[in-house]
Parts: structure tokens; sequence; C-alpha cells
């Protein structure tokens, strides 16, 4: 049978130094990750990525989360069953199917909102970074196939060299410091700090130029009433002919054939837009 | 298992010791009914009911598992839901500990060896322990010694022929047990050498225990097998390897993975306790403002749990566990976000 | 009369879409790997590498293909979740006939038996109407070779000119576009090129969404100090972190890029050197955009003029750049002039045939490309030559042993084919890889022409939406059950392994052409006794066009990861990039710059219906979900259609997110949920349309026809937007299923990107982004 190894180019027999980097801010939220990670050996049928919408009526901006596997994990020190582990990868294992005992301590605790409430099974469940792929030197399934590599597995050199930004491994969220094996991507070093309160960081409030003058775009009402043409009679209106350009010139064939239907669909709009 | 010993584990340990040997004294009416030759298999076992209940003793006392105790057991006899708790008691027994349907919804093939394992491994307790302790024994009865009468804690009970099928599943419950066992072992080992993640995330502790299981049970058959067919030869030789594993097994387990089935009955207190979460307020994430779990629960967790852990995640204004774990990640994401101005 | 034997209520739940959610076997099934196949996805012209995974003669699961050059392992959800179209209940084994007496509405009847009736009703409708009243619909997710196959079948077979392929609804207004300019239609650079560009500008095109893979090249170009320029009416996932993001009014793209360019002649942003060199056309394409100030693109498209100079700065100053466009600008009746106009900034300021320069169309169809370029299109011959062309005629007649009569005329493009048969003028069709009834404007049209067909015949592997109307439909054979080549959206030539044979009787899609023709009386047209045989002949028919296959070969093609035509002579490099030599295949060798004037779209907003209507995709689905629609976990992801609208519209309607809405046009009306959204224009809706019967957003597009490239207005038209009810006010039947039939397996909010907030009562799944 042939087995994953034969595939890797150059599989190194383990992880290596190669670490696991989320970049949020690249994610295109398509949902690859989410769809490949039930595909991994460790959990088959069972996808434990996170990908939430941070506000879809504002933004389209998606979070991509794997298991941040904490050196101190918050999930495996609050657990009354001993039921998580850490090996000596430093990876925090998925809990040990003889002992969760699906109280969600583990769930409730960890400070970045990473593992699953599997109710059907009476566990808990979460990311072992497909140790079956990592441990041998495979990435994992979330990031081979990840389109925009806001999810990344790679070497630190191979990262300076094809990245911009610095690689940084610890989270504050309050009074706790938090160090983790999987990387976040910032411009200038220095620990993220994490706290309620923020909004989505849209890189403009107002994408459409709603507040910016005359190009006023809630226009439902007042786009110009041009009655319906058919194609051919478009296309017998000629270019340029609707709306009316305006300003310096008046345009390749502003006042073609048929302009005049266009010509009041470019008045109203011009009164429209210019109050 | 730390390096100091835990003294008041200690302390449990050896009482249980001491009350399993006044239980063996009682029920064999003063060790008169003890056999001698199975004094090995006893010291397995004291050394296991220390060992299991020093290390229960010792995780019943780390803060999380000390609140789920409390809280379960307040949960269990709280007065408002007490009579449904009770209700509940058979049935989750049945389905969590006995029948183990929760592993049926992982995997059936699982839950069968699961349960090939379990019920094996029952069977050879209850016939092995009271053997060992003296609380029941078998005398031949009349002359030609094919009839047998059982006595428990000396005192006669049934008489049974050897020859009969009865009396064939009696002298042969061992044998059962054992197959029933190796039916399991092996339905693990091919499910697990077959398929490559769950060979990933195994280690050596997963191994031992069905190691020892097949050790066990096949030592058990074989002594089965030398005195049917081989005209006892190396009968001795068997019996010897045979206690050398089941003592061994006794004595692992407090320490790998079979510790889990003193640890699984916690799932009871568990459901109590979200029981009584559920009962009672919950809390509300301080950003979207939906409930994502009992105040019950995350009281605990803030005020004692991760404090007692060494864990510190106040905020000014309160905690960061407050913010319900998918807001955890959104605001984690901007963050983040913020630290790339918008484009890493 | 071709009618659906049974309601389509029925024929769906007979015939599917079902949904397949697990490999064979189920998620715990140990399969002993018998086969890893080095191969392609079969959804979109990224032609992304995967390796399936093959046990027991089904595709079980796959891995990332790492080494593969163009996505080093990086797949979509698509691609991801490609191999459960395999082993479907769906699939079609046996052959089908029309019988509304039969419980399941067709009967399975002997391939002689279905074969013979097909060839029977096309001499008969021949013989009684003429030649060109049977019409052939064939599709560009097919490789090159079938796509070649099929087209030398409908002239030396059929002997109809009515041949046409769906790639009219895709690539065409871009093939224009590229053959005025260039003289070669496909996009002159390797995606290579992207990273090293210092502009990229995307235009009309929602990456994330619809070529998903190519996002990591975007980024790597900023990594490298890239700006990046965006225009879409919605701020699609690649918009949202854009330098500058152009923001548009749909059908308005030629007055915006006219603008820049305006802005670039303005400036004196222009390559002199290179456009008196090597540009024909310049003066006549400044003057049309002469009049196009900023303040007055502003206007007409809903930009802020700062923001239309601040790209044109940009794109003008830059060292290099690329524009990356897709549908977007193509869906359109100005299609062809729009893609004019953006290939025309690219010309101004020199950027063609150099590293990080050039203009690229973003190919949709999984072989969007190479199907175009071989024959099946009704207006070319092999190799990408004209079909008007006495030197092409006269080649191909040769290589095929025919004659010029046979190789008939330029026909009907698809749209056109459809009124065609809706006027009673073409009475026979045969179709494969064509799903019209959900793909084509105006649904309603399309549905009553189907009807009025004397034959129609389908090859599919699953029953679609147009195979309802089928009177036989012969199981056909999936991309992984076959072999050949594709072209990717870079030009690269690759080859699709076999990773299984078709199941039950189902046969491969070559098979039952090359069966057919001999029932046709061609079969010495036809003699090839593999696939291969029709690549190798492919190669000579292609050699000296413009697509040049001829130096290529299978082995060579999988050796060096793929082979960039033109690939002239054996030993030939391929060519990555072309105009490297600034030689342009135009008669005058210059490029040439397209004089571009603005034209509206073919319906305008007005009293009755003052909302603009754009239709796009969303990135779980491919085209119309013929295949996707039967995978589960790709439906989960984005159940069914939702309408896209802005708050401030939502308000005037008192519309909130999951309220159901009904959206209606001149041609129909649909209802769907809404979801309320600020990344979308205030003007303008957006409906995704994979989805057919009523969930079909091509119920409400207009049939209008870019002239030159016959390309369908999908993109624009005018609707009217009311509430209906709260949350599953009114819902069909199927929408229902979906949307209870797959709970998610965890208690946490929902894993997938649900857009309310936990806790909620889950109201329909808001997608993330979707696309244009």
């Amino acid at each position: 049978m042939p087995t994953l190894t034969e595939y890797v180019p150059d599989a190194p027999g383990e992880m290596g130094d190669r670490v696991f980097v989320v970049d949020q801010s690249r994610c295109i939220g398509c949902q690859a990750c989410v769809q490949a990670c039930e595909e991994c050996g460790t959990h088959r049928g069972h996808s434990m990525m996170q990908l939430d919408f941070i506000d879809r009526g504002a933004t389209v901006q998606t979070v991509p989360l794997i298991c941040m596997h904490c050196a101190d994990p918050t999930c495996a020190e609050v657990c009354p069953a001993d039921a998580i582990k850490q090996n000596e990868d430093g990876i925090v294992q998925s809990s040990l199917k003889p002992r969760c005992i699906a109280c969600w301590n583990c769930v409730n605790a960890c400070p970045f909102g990473i593992p699953k409430k599997m109710f059907e099974l009476d566990q808990m469940m979460k990311c072992d970074m497909c140790y079956d792929r990592s441990s041998v030197g495979l990435a994992p399934m979330c990031a081979s196939v990840c389109p925009s590599q806001a999810l990344w597995f790679g070497t630190p050199q191979e990262f300076d060299a094809t990245r911009t930004g610095v690689l940084e491994d610890t989270m504050v969220f309050g009074g706790q410091y938090v160090r983790t094996k999987v990387q976040v991507v910032v411009h200038e070093p220095g620990p993220v700090a994490v706290a309620p309160g923020r909004r989505y960081t849209h890189w403009t409030d107002d994408p459409f130029g709603l507040d910016e003058g005359p190009a006023e775009a809630d226009v439902s009402r007042d786009w110009p009433l041009a009655p319906a043409l058919s194609a051919a009679q478009q296309r017998q209106a000629g270019p340029g002919a609707w709306p009316v350009a305006h300003g310096a010139g008046a345009g390749a064939g502003a006042g073609g054939v048929g302009g005049s239907a266009a010509g009041d669909a470019g008045d109203s709009r011009t009164e429209g837009a210019r109050p | 298992m730390g390096v100091d010993l835990d003294r008041r584990a200690v302390t449990w340990g050896l009482v249980a010791v001491a009350v399993t040997v006044a239980m063996v004294i009682l029920g064999s009416a003063g060790l008169r009914w003890f056999d001698a030759a199975l004094v090995g298999y006893l010291f397995g076992v004291l050394f296991a009911i220390f060992g299991t209940v020093y290390r229960y003793a010792v995780w019943l006392r780390r803060p999380p598992t000390a609140v789920m105790r409390r809280r379960g057991w307040q949960a269990f006899f709280d007065r408002d839901i007490r009579r449904g708790n009770l209700r509940m008691v058979p049935g989750l027994v049945g389905a969590n500990l006995l029948a183990q349907s929760f592993i049926s919804k992982r995997s059936r093939l699982r839950w069968i060896a699961h349960q090939l394992v379990f019920w094996g491994c029952v069977l050879a307790v209850l016939v092995t322990f009271p053997l060992v302790f003296g609380w029941f024994h078998f005398e031949s009865v009349g002359q030609r010694g094919r009839e047998y009468q059982a006595f428990v804690a000396g005192f006669g009970t049934i008489t049974f022929g050897s020859r009969t099928p009865f009396g064939w599943v009696v002298f042969h419950l061992l044998d059962i047990s054992a197959v029933l066992v190796l039916a399991g072992v092996f339905i693990f080992l091919s499910r697990r050498l077959r398929d490559p993640g769950a060979l990933a995330v195994e280690r050596a502790n997963d191994f031992l225990p069905l190691a020892g299981l097949f050790a066990v049970s096949v030592t058990g058959i074989m002594l089965t097998v030398s005195n049917l067919w081989m005209e006892g030869r190396f009968y001795t030789f068997i019996t010897t390897l045979h206690a050398l594993t089941v003592i061994l097994g006794l004595m692992y387990v407090p320490f790998g993975k079979l510790f889990h089935i003193f640890q699984r009955p916690a799932n009871l207190g568990a459901e109590f306790y979200k029981r009584a979460g559920a009962h009672g307020p919950q809390q509300a994430c301080r950003e979207c403002g939906a409930q994502f779990a009992s105040a019950l629960q995350m009281g605990d967790l803030k005020e004692e749990v991760l404090p007692q852990m060494g864990f510190d995640y106040r905020l000014d204004d309160g905690h960061w566990q407050d913010v319900c774990p998918r807001c955890r990640r959104r605001l984690f994401a901007l963050a983040q976000s913020a630290r790339v101005g918008g484009f890493g | 009369m071709a009618r659906p034997p049974l309601t389509e209520e029925e024929l769906v739940a007979r015939y599917g879409p079902h949904l397949n959610t697990a490999p064979p076997g189920g998620w715990s099934a140990d399969a002993d790997i018998d086969r890893m196949v080095r191969t392609h996805c079969c959804f979109c012209g990224q032609q992304c590498g995967i390796i399936l995974k093959v046990a027991d003669d089904e595709v079980v699961g796959f891995e990332p293909w790492y080494e593969f050059p163009f996505n080093e392992g990086k797949l979509c959800p698509k691609g991801v979740k490609r191999y459960l179209q395999g082993n479907h209940p769906d699939r079609l084994l046996e052959p089908l006939e029309r019988d509304p007496a039969a419980p399941r509405g067709f009967r399975e009847v002997s391939w002689d038996h279905a074969l013979d009736r097909v060839a029977r009703e096309i001499r008969r409708i021949q013989a009684e109407n003429g030649k060109d009243s049977f019409a052939i619909l064939n599709g560009a997710s097919l490789t090159s070779e079938k796509a070649y196959l099929i087209g030398k079948f409908a002239r030396l077979a059929i002997g109809t000119s009515n041949s046409d392929y769906n790639g009219r609804l895709c690539m065409v207004s871009a093939g224009h576009g590229y053959n005025k300019a260039f003289g070669v239609d496909r996009a002159p650079n390797p995606w290579s090129d992207i990273p090293r560009a210092d502009v990229v500008f995307v235009a009309g095109a929602n990456i994330a969404e619809c070529a998903p893979i190519t996002t990591s090249y975007i980024w790597r170009a900023r990594d490298n100090g890239a700006r990046l320029i965006v225009a879409d009416p919605r701020v699609t996932p690649i918009a949202r972190t854009a330098d500058v993001f152009l923001g548009l009014r749909p059908g308005t793209d030629s007055a915006l890029l006219g603008s820049i360019l305006h802005v670039l002649v303005e400036r004196d942003w222009v390559d002199h050197e290179f456009v008196d060199a090597h540009v024909e056309g310049f003066e006549e394409a400044a003057a049309a955009v002469a009049g196009y100030t900023p303040a007055w693109a502003s206007d007409v498209t809903g930009v802020p003029a700062a923001r239309i100079e601040e790209a044109a700065e940009i794109w003008g100053t830059a060292a290099s750049g690329m524009i990356l466009h897709a549908r977007g600008l193509e869906h359109h009746t100005s299609g062809v002039d729009n893609v004019s106009a953006a290939i025309n900034l690219a010309l101004a300021t020199g950027r063609i045939g150099r590293p990080g320069s050039g203009p690229c169309m973003v190919t949709g169809q999984g072989n969007g490309q190479g199907a175009r370029e071989h024959g099946n299109k009704s207006e070319q011959l092999p190799g990408m030559r004209r079909i008007d062309d006495p030197e092409a005629r006269a080649y191909i007649s040769e290589v095929w042993g025919c004659t010029d009569e046979e190789l008939r005329g330029k026909g009907y493009s698809a749209e056109e084919i459809v009124w065609a048969i809706d006027r009673g003028e073409i009475k026979g069709l045969l179709s494969i890889c064509f799903n019209p009834v959900v793909s084509l404007p105006d649904s309603n049209t399309t549905r009553r022409a189907l009807e009025k067909l004397e034959f129609f015949a389908v090859v599919d592997f699953f029953l679609s939406e147009t195979a309802f109307h089928a009177d036989v439909v012969l199981p056909g054979s999936l991309q992984e059950e076959g072999e050949g080549v594709v072209t990717t959206l870079e030009g690269r030539v690759v080859k699709i392994n076999e990773a299984k044979p078709p199941p039950g009787n189902a046969r491969r899609d070559v098979d039952i052409f090359c069966d057919l023709a001999g029932r046709l009386g061609a079969g010495r047209y036809f003699p090839y006794r593999d696939t291969r045989e029709i690549f190798d002949e492919l190669r000579v028919a292609s050699k000296g066009g413009v697509a040049d296959y001829y130096g290529m070969t299978w082995e060579r093609i999988e050796e060096e990861n793929g082979i960039f035509w033109p690939c002239p002579e054996e030993g030939h490099p391929g060519t990555p990039r072309l105009f490297e030599d600034r030689r342009f295949r135009t008669p005058s060798g210059r490029a040439r710059m397209v004089p571009v004037a603005f034209r509206p779209p073919a319906e305008v907003v007005d009293s009755e219906y003052p909302v603009w209507l754009t239709t796009g995709r969303v990135v779980s689905q491919y085209l119309s979900g013929t295949q996707t629609r039967r995978i589960g976990p790709l439906v989960k992801q984005y159940p069914e259609p939702l309408c896209e609208i802005h708050p401030r519209l939502a308000r005037e309607h008192g519309i909130e997110s999951g309220d159901v809405v009904r959206v209606s046009s001149r041609r129909g009306t649909m209802t769907l949920p809404a979801t309320v959204v600020s990344t979308i224009r205030p003007d303008t809706v957006f409906i995704p349309y994979h989805w057919a019967g009523d969930r079909a957003a091509n119920q409400l597009t207009n049939p209008a026809l870019d002239p030159e490239s016959r390309i369908p207005e999908f993109k624009t038209c005018a609707v009217r937007v009311e509430r209906v009810g709260p949350g599953g006010a009114t819902v069909d039947r199927r929408d229902y299923e979906t949307r209870t039939g797959d709970a998610p397996d965890t208690g946490d909010a929902p894993n997938t990107a649900a857009g309310g907030v936990p806790g909620e009562a889950p109201g329909p799944a808001t997608p993330p982004g979707s696309g244009t």
C-alpha cells in the first residue's frame, strides 16, 4: 500500500524546524481548509478547522484557526480527566477517547476558542496538526490546500525568503501571556494583545465611497430613468450615448443617435448627483 | 506520578489495602478457605488496589477534578433536580458505563472490540477475585469426583455435575473470558495497524495494555490446552508464566491507560454538573451576548480552576473567558490583523 | 416534443441531485489504496494538480500534489471534495429512453437501441428539414481530445454547421478582445509573472471564489511590494485589503477603464517608445476617451473620481503591471469592448511580453482554454483557425480527408441555437457537458425552447436539469474515467490521467461519439483505437495554427509538468510568455488598441425595475452545479442561493438578513433568502447562479448578446426587490431538505462561516464572500 511518505519530495521524517504560521488577514474564507481537514487520517470525517466571519454584514473578512498548540495548554490544565496530552513535538493532542468525560471545561477555557464539542461522540475533539502528516514532515491538510496561504507550514527561513512580516508566538489575554507552537504574522515583533471590544478592521469604512461627495452610490431611486432599450436599439444608440459625457469634452459619440432618451437620462443623473 | 509521595493519598491507599485484607480474612472464614497457591495473585491485587486508590486520590485533588467532583455530587443532591437525577442514574450507568454507546458513535467496530474486552475482563474479575480472596471455592461431592459444590464464604450452595453443560461452562468461564478478550484485542490491533492516522497518534502507552491483555489471555488458555490435550505438560511452567503476566498486569493498572476504567464514572458527575448548570443561569458573551455555557461552570473556571492552575486571564473589567469561543477567535484575528495593517 | 416525462420534483426525487457525503464505505472504512493517480482537478480553468487515491476502481480520496508547479498542493474546497462525484447514487449506468409510463420517467435500453435511435432521428430530421436543422451543444469542461472529436463529429458525422459550446457563456468576449488586439486568444503571461508585477489590477474577477489558487499569486505579488487595485460591484474577499477599490456600478466597466486611459493620456503616463514601435490605433483609442474625465466616469460608474485618478496613477507610474479580468468584464453586451478597454491600459503603458506585465484573462471552465482551440466553437477549426479562412479550411480538409463542403461553415452561437429551436428552425439537438436550462440566461425561454425539439439526445453522467427533457440519455464518463489533455488558464497543456473505468454500462465519451459516427456512416473519419490517436491527429491538425500543439506528446507533457502552446515542433520548449519578441499575430504585426466608447447595458434600471442585478459564482459550486450540487460537503457550505443586498436598500424595503425576498425582472421572478451586507453597492443586488428550477438566478437575467462575441449579458439587468416575509416564508421542497438534512456536528458555533452569532437561531448560512 502506498504510504503518504512515498509522495513527499524530501520527507525529513519529522517536523524538524518547520513551523505552522497563521495570517488571518490573508484568509479568503473559501473553506478549503474546513473541507480538507476531515480528510486527515487522525480524525477522518470530522473537521477540526474553525472558520468564522468577523461580521458578514460589514465585511467579508474571515478567521481561519487551527489549534495554536500552547506551550502550557490551558485546555489540558483545566481538564478534570487528564484527557488532553501534549507530545514530545509540542503538539497538544485531541482528547483521549477513553478519558474525555465531555464536561467542556477545555472548550470554555481555551483562550483561542478552539476545542469543539462533539455531542454525538460525547467527546471534545480538536486539531492535532494532522499529526499523521506533520510527524513525517508533511504539511498538515489545511496548510497544504490553503489557496491564500493564510495557513502556512514551512521553515522560518522559507518564510523570511518569501513573505513579509515577522513571526510571533506570544499572545496576551488580560494578565495571561500564552506562548504557542503555532505562530502568527505581525509587522513588528512583540506579543499580540487580544482584548474585547475591537470591531471589524475594514480597510475603509466606506468601500463604495458613499460619503465621498458627487459619486454617491445610493441611487436606487435617483439613477437616470432611461427607458429600457433593446440590445439592438442600444447598439444603434452608439457609444457614449448614455449618460451624456459632460465636463471638458463631449466625448466620442456623445450626440449619437437615440441621444434624446439617453440625454434625459444623463440630465436626471446630473440633477440627482449634483445637488 | 510525582517523585514525592502524596501522604494523604498513601493513607487512602493503605486504608483500601487494609479493608481488602480484612474482607479477605472475613470472607474466607479466617483464611480457612484461602488458597495459598494464589497468594501471588493476592499480592498483585493488593498492589493494584493501593496504586489505583493512590492515583485516584491524587487525581481527585487536582483543582479541575476536585471542582468537578464537588459540583457533581452537589448537583446530584440538588433539591430541585434530585428526582430527575435519580431517575437518570440507571440509564446513564447502562448507556455510559455498561453499553458504552458513546463508543459505537465513534466506530461500530471499535465498540464491538471494547465490549468484548470489557465483558471479558469483567467476567474474569468476577470469577478470579472471589477465588483469590478465598470467598468462593469448589469442593467435590461424592465418591467419583464428578459432582462439585460451590461454596461462598464457606457456605455450600449449588451442586452440579462436572460433565453437565453447566459444569463445563463453570469450569471454562475463564477460557470464555479469554476468548472474548482476545477477539477484542485482535480487532483493536488490526484497526490500529491499518489506520495510519490512528498509528500516528498512538503511543507505547496504547499498545502496552493490549499486549498485556493478550499475554494474560493466551497463557490462561494455554493452561486449559495443556490440561486437556497435552496431558499436563508444561503445566507448571505455564501456571508460573500466567501468574506472572496477571500480576504484572494488575500492577500496571494504576499507571497506564487502564486507569480510565476508574476515571470514566466521572462522566456521570459531569452529566449532573452540566444538568445543574443548564438548570441555572447562563453565561452571556460580553461581545455578542450569546449564551454559551452555564454560569455555574464558568464561575468555577474563572474563580477556582484557572487561578488554581496558575492562569490569570483577568481583564480590567472582567475575565477573558467572559467572551464566547467564537468571539475569542474573532478578536484574536482582529488583533492580529491590526498588527499587519489589514494585510500581512 | 422534448418535455420532461414527470414533474421536476419527481425527476429530482429519482435522479437527484442527491448528496454524496462520505468516501465509498464511509469514513471509517479501511481502504487499501491501489493507485495514486496524478491528474488535475476537473473544476475550473486553473486545473490544479491533484493526486487521486484509488481503491478497488473507486476514487476514495486525494493527496495534495506538492510538486505540480502551478498550485503546489493547494486546492479549493471543490478540489478537495471532487472525489465524491464518483461512486455516486445518482450516476447514470444504463442508456435511458424517455417513457412517461415508466415509474422513473425513463426506461433503460440497450446501447444498440439508444445509439440506433439517435442516428435514425438525426438523419430523419435532417432529411426533412435540412442539414442545419440538427444542432450540437458541447462544453468547455471536456478534454481537448473530446472537444476536437466533437467538432469533427458535428461537421463530418452529423454535417451541421450549428455546433457551439458553453464557452460561449464564458470566454468568448475575452477571446474576441485578445484576437483583435494580438491575434491570439490566450492569456499572454504565465501565472508566475503575477508575483513579479509592481501593480496587480483585478478587474471584474472574483479571484477568491472563482480562481482561488490565484489568490496566492496575488498575495505573493504583494509580499514583493505590489499594489493591488480591484474593480468590482462587490467587496470581494480579494478586494477587502486592496490599495484602491473601485466599486463600480454593474455594466459600466468600459467607462471606468476608459477614464483610467483618459488620465494616462492626460498625465502622459504612456510608453511612447513601445506604442510608436509596436502599437496601432493608439490615437483613435485615446480620442475615444477624450471626454472620459474622472468626474464624468464617476457619475457613470459611481466610483469616486479621486479613486479613479489614484488607480490611474498607480497603474501609470508603476514599472510593471498585470490586469487580471474575468466574467465581470466579459458577461456584457459590451463584453468585447470591456476587454479591449482593459488591454488598452496594458498597451498604452507597454505592458506586454515582459515579466510581470500583461493583460490576462482568468479562464473559468475546466478546459475553457483548450476546448475553444480545436474546433467545437462555431466559428473555429482546430488550432484556433478561423472557419472563414480559406487557407485554414484547405489545411483541415486535407488533414481530415474530407471536402471543403463537408467542413460546413459558421453556425449559430449557443444562445442563438436555443432561439432557433424556439423559432422551429432547429428541430433536433445532441448535447454533452452543457446544462443550458441552468446556465443560459432567461431560463424560462430556454425550457420552452427545449420542449419544442422533435428529438433531443444528451450525453451525461448525471441526469442534469437539461437532460430531464431528453428523448435519449447516453451515460458518459467523468473526467477521471478517461485520459487526455486540457489547457489551463495559463495556456499550459496538462495531462489528465485515467483513475478508474466508467461504472456499470456507462461508456467513455470518446467511445460514444466514435460509435455514433459509425452508425451515421462516417466511421472512416473516426478510426481511433484510443484517445492517444485522437491527440496525435489533433497535433497535426493544430500544426501551423495559432494554438500549435504539434511539438507536444503526452509523455513530454507529463514529464515537464505541462507545456505552454505554441509548441510548433518536437523539442520546442513551449511558450510560457507570449510576445517577448513584440511580434503580434495581427495582419500588421503590431498590437492593436481598439477605440472603446462606453455603451450602457442592454437593460437599465427604471421606475418599474429600479435595482441592478448582477450574478456570479460561489466558491463551493461549479457552473450549473450538475456535479457540485451532488457533493454533500460543498452543498452544506452554501446550500441555496442568497440575495446579497446593501443595508440601505434593505432598509427601504424593510428587509432583514434571512428574510425571504422576491426578485423580479421582465423575464421572471424568484424568491430567495436575503443576506444584508454592506459589501455590495446600494443600488445593486447579487444572486449566484448555480441552482436550477425556481432557485435559478437565470430566470431573471437578460439574454441580450454582445454583438461580436454573442456572450449573454449575465452581469447586468434591472430588477425589482420586495420583501415576502421572514425566513422560511416560502421555499421549495428541495431547499427545505437541504437545510434540515445535515446538521453541523459541533455544538460550538457552527464550523461553517455562518453569518449569525452563536446562540441565535441559525438563519440561512451566509457564505463567505461570493463572486462576480
